[in-house]
């Protein structure tokens, strides 16, 4: 496309940098670079970058980089000289979700958080509008049962993400609880929906939207308590797997760094953990195996269930409650058992 | 800026977090992408300004025609106000994914001129937040990486390169600094595993070991329930003694700062709620004919503003039922989101219209 003030404006390269080339330009004339935007652009500024000269040509290389998608209108000499559009490359999408925690049948009406695990890495942004709670007898989305968090909680590499329900509708007492309600209703099953229009770090959608349908069960209110824990012990001199069973679901991202095992010689066991089915199990296959003696299954105290209640301490404490009252936890708890 | 441990290099931001100033125009800058909290020295060129309101249309599309970007792709995740030039800081989230950086803004006062401010080599300090993954956190993801970031594996004869990530991340929801020697940069957090409330206390200078000096923050609900959850942001007040603070489940309670110690349960005062489907969006202090006031920003309600007088005086909440507790006004100023003191006479505030256009807007402190 070209001006008047120029035979011809191009995207281009400026060495190694993407730029704006400008043939055939009167001298003397300034040249400025600004985005179309929605609102009017009188007295705004331009976009930030330099002008070199490349032979005859002049390049505008931008200090932040053109956006795929993107119109910029160039001037020349303060009237406009020509109208580029930044491609956007069409990419086929390819990312999907690949897991959505709690896996369990049956969450506690005051369930706290939901995991969304991605095939690659995802664009910030989208959340709130692109994972939704839904009624499953309504289909209807249920409104104001997520937390709208100002800063989405993501995994480093972006490819989890942490989705709490609205906290002020879990915990009792609070006006938000008593006028809005639980987020879930026992005995009304609903979806943890993630629609296709959530986009992957290289802006695609997805390949297909994901969901998963829970019950809704009784509140969960105590504290997790390792004493109530099943532990099969393996045989000794063997790699059978040490297997753990809960009397409920646990957190899936806690559950997979709060524990581990020590041996007789008190070092941690080497080997593969992996939560159960449901999270209401936890086994270790161990690298080598097992050594005869004693060993102790080791419990970070932060280690919470569905509902956000801890080793140390219940979600919200009943101060009337003596049960509720937090346990005094020093660093670790520990179970203990012997290879058979 | 040695006297306060900042040395040449560069402040790397993956991810815009919060913004706050502290002593000789420092700069603290939360990285929400590594985990870290960097000390710049702007070297802000704007000379000492005077007592006049600043507006600014469409603040969001202005950084975005300087940055070469649509508005939707200008994310302002906080602002802060130069404390003698009065120029307007934001930290900027350019753009979504791998396109996505992260970007300092500063706006002149009063011409409104839009620039952005170079992060590297600059005199710069940086500490790491103390509840990002420890190192007996094994859980890493395995990606494979572009470039040379990583490290090289061989499987099978095969060698490639390949990016551990931890899987725990700590995200800054708030800071403030409180004057001090040394003084005291005030995080607060929320973690995408456990639920907690932590609230750490930085001396600065930095030094080598923050870990140990946090706080957990509970507090208690009309005397029945007790919850330690995540702080959404805070305001120190009555100069750094007390903190006001308001948590994703929405009560804003007190608690004093000062002799509290390391690692001790602190059982904060509920003074107020901001009532259901809202959330706390920031707040600060300012001072009006010698009374020290707090303005929160909500998302369902107008501005409130509290005495701080009246939250000295204001006994722990025990009914659940609104209105209650400490006395507010609720000002007709809708879609506030950040807060920054402008200049003792005005309280600048960023506010986004219901067609969805974000400008700065002077709010005068007298008429509040």
């Amino acid at each position: 496309m070209s001006g008047a003030a120029a035979a011809s404006i191009a995207w281009s390269q400026c060495g190694a940098a993407d730029c704006i080339r400008l043939s055939g330009l009167a001298p003397g004339l300034g040249v400025e670079v600004r985005p179309q935007l929605e609102v009017a652009a009188g007295g705004f500024p331009a976009m930030a970058g330099r002008l070199v000269r490349d032979g005859d040509d002049v390049c505008f290389v931008p200090r932040f980089p053109f956006v795929d998608g993107t119109s910029y209108t160039i001037a020349v000499g303060g009237a406009t000289a020509a109208v580029l559009t930044r491609p956007r490359p069409q990419q086929p999408a390819s990312t999907e979700v690949l897991a959505i925690y709690p896996s369990a049948a049956e969450v506690p009406r005051n369930l706290l958080r939901v995991y969304l695990w991605f095939s690659a890495p995802m664009s910030q942004g989208y959340a709130a509008t692109h994972v939704q709670l839904v009624d499953a007898a309504s289909s209807e989305p249920m409104t104001g049962a997520v937390l709208p968090a100002g800063s989405e909680l993501w995994s480093a590499d972006r490819r989890r993400l942490t989705v709490l329900l609205d906290p002020a509708r879990i915990k009792r007492g609070l006006t938000a609880q008593l006028q809005a309600g639980y987020p879930l209703r026992r005995g009304e099953p609903f979806l943890v929906v993630v629609d296709d229009g959530f986009r992957d770090a290289l802006g695609r959608r997805l390949r297909s939207a994901a969901e998963r349908r829970y019950a809704v069960g009784a509140d969960e209110r105590r504290r997790v308590d390792p004493g109530t824990w099943t532990v099969f012990a393996p045989s000794g001199g063997t790699r059978e797997p040490l297997e753990v069973e809960f009397d409920r679901p646990l957190d899936h991202g806690l559950l997979t760094r709060c524990l581990h095992v020590t041996g007789p010689d008190g070092l941690p066991v080497a080997g593969g953990p992996a939560p159960g089915p449901g999270e209401r199990s936890w086994r270790l296959t161990p690298g080598q195996p097992w050594a005869p003696g004693g060993h102790r299954l080791v419990v970070d105290p932060v280690l919470e269930d569905l509902a956000g209640n801890s080793v140390s301490r219940v979600f919200d404490r009943d101060l009337a409650r003596p049960a509720d009252r937090p346990r005094p936890v020093c660093g670790v708890v520990a179970v203990a058992f012997c290879p058979r | 800026m040695s006297e306060y441990g900042l040395r040449p290099g560069s402040a790397d931001v993956q991810s815009a977090g919060p913004i706050t100033f502290g002593p000789a125009g420092i700069l603290f800058l939360a990285d929400n992408g590594s985990a870290t909290v960097f000390a710049v020295d702007v070297a802000d060129p704007g000379r000492s300004a005077g007592p006049e309101p600043f507006d600014l249309a469409d603040v969001d599309a202005r950084i975005g025609s300087y940055l070469g970007c649509a508005a939707s792709d200008v994310d302002i995740r906080d602002m802060a106000v130069h404390p003698v030039s009065h120029s307007v800081y934001l930290s900027v989230q350019r753009g979504h994914g791998d396109a996505g950086q992260a970007v300092l803004v500063r706006i002149g006062v009063p011409d409104g001129a839009v620039t952005d401010v170079p992060l590297g080599q600059v005199p710069v300090a940086q500490t790491a937040i103390g509840d990002a993954p420890g190192e007996d956190d094994q859980r890493q993801d395995v990606t494979l990486p572009s470039g040379d970031q990583g490290e090289e594996v061989t499987y099978g004869g095969r060698t490639i390169r390949i990016l551990r990530r931890p899987i725990r991340t700590s995200t800054v929801t708030d800071m403030a600094y409180v004057d001090g020697d040394p003084g005291t940069l005030l995080v607060a957090g929320l973690s995408n595993e456990e639920f907690s409330s932590r609230l750490r206390r930085i001396p600065f200078p930095f030094g080598a070991d923050v870990t140990g000096n946090s706080l957990e923050i509970f507090h208690v609900s009309h005397g029945k329930w007790e919850t330690a959850a995540p702080i959404r942001t805070f305001v120190p007040y009555d100069h750094g003694a007390s903190i006001l603070a308001s948590y994703t489940c929405t009560p804003v309670v007190h608690f004093p700062l000062a002799g509290l110690a390391a690692g001790s349960k602190v059982v904060g005062r509920t003074v107020a709620e901001l009532g259901s489907m809202n959330q706390p969006l920031d707040m600060v202090s300012f001072v009006d004919e010698g009374e020290e006031y707090l303005l929160v920003a909500n998302s369902s309600h107008g501005l409130i503003r509290i005495a701080c007088r009246d939250i000295d005086g204001q006994a722990p909440l025990t009914t659940p039922r609104e209105p209650v507790g400490v006395p507010r006004e609720t000002k007709d100023l809708q879609g506030i989101t950040r807060l920054a003191n402008l200049n003792g006479g005005y309280v600048l505030a960023l506010q986004v219209n219901g067609d969805g256009r974000r400008h700065l807007r002077s709010l005068k402190t007298a008429s509040l």
